[in-house]
């Protein structure tokens, strides 16, 4: 196990805690373990690649990041305005 | 053990930290708006140490530009969400989310604006 996927295993634990903000306690705190679960993902996925030499696969964490975005501020609005 | 690998090391290991402290913050913090704040550090700092550890670890290469471009995204994106996420917290605890010269919780700088 080279260091990059050691540290990928250790950023993608947590995961673990993201999971349980968004399963647990207001729609606000929610909506935050999803934006910062996004964040985790793409940083786990940028470790991945490197780890396993796939360098053209950073592609995916990148269209992540993008549309990771977009989500937060849907889910945002949706929660401003519906729920 | 050269110098690159000890580098690459310890910015791994930056990376890793920043993530455990944005996400024991955020689970930490009970009001949502403080939650919100740690964002930040695996955005900004687990992200900006990944991308300078890539660029030592495999040169000028096209999966070190993007892992830049991931860090201008997470940079923008970071901010804006956060606003936007904010926001939409402000509005639904108070219903608007412009500043009240009537809200006792509001602090102006340079005094009050005449109502």
């Amino acid at each position: 196990m080279n260091p990059w996927v050691l540290t990928a295993s250790v950023t993608g634990a947590c995961l673990i805690p993201c999971a349980w903000t968004c399963l647990h306690g207001s729609a606000e705190k929610r909506l935050v373990g999803l934006e910062m679960t996004g964040i985790v993902v793409t940083i786990a996925l940028v470790l991945l690649t490197i780890g396993y030499g796939r360098l053209p696969f950073v592609d995916i964490p990148l269209t992540l990041a993008i549309l990771s975005f977009g989500a937060g501020v849907v889910f945002a609005r949706f929660l401003e305005k519906h729920l | 053990m050269t110098a690159h690998a000890i580098a690459v090391d310890v910015l791994l290991g930056i990376t890793a930290i920043a993530c455990w402290l944005g996400v024991l913050g955020m689970v930490r913090m009970r009001d949502p708006f403080q939650a919100l704040h740690y964002l930040s550090y695996p955005a900004i700092l687990g992200m900006g140490a990944l991308t300078v550890a890539m660029f030592i670890q495999t040169g000028w290469s096209p999966a070190a530009w993007k892992s830049g471009i991931i860090l201008l995204v997470l940079l923008a994106s970071n901010s804006v969400g956060t606003h936007a996420a904010a926001r939409a917290f402000r509005q639904r605890e108070k219903g608007h989310w412009q500043p009240d010269p009537n809200d006792p919780e509001v602090e102006f700088l340079g005094g009050r604006p005449p109502s």
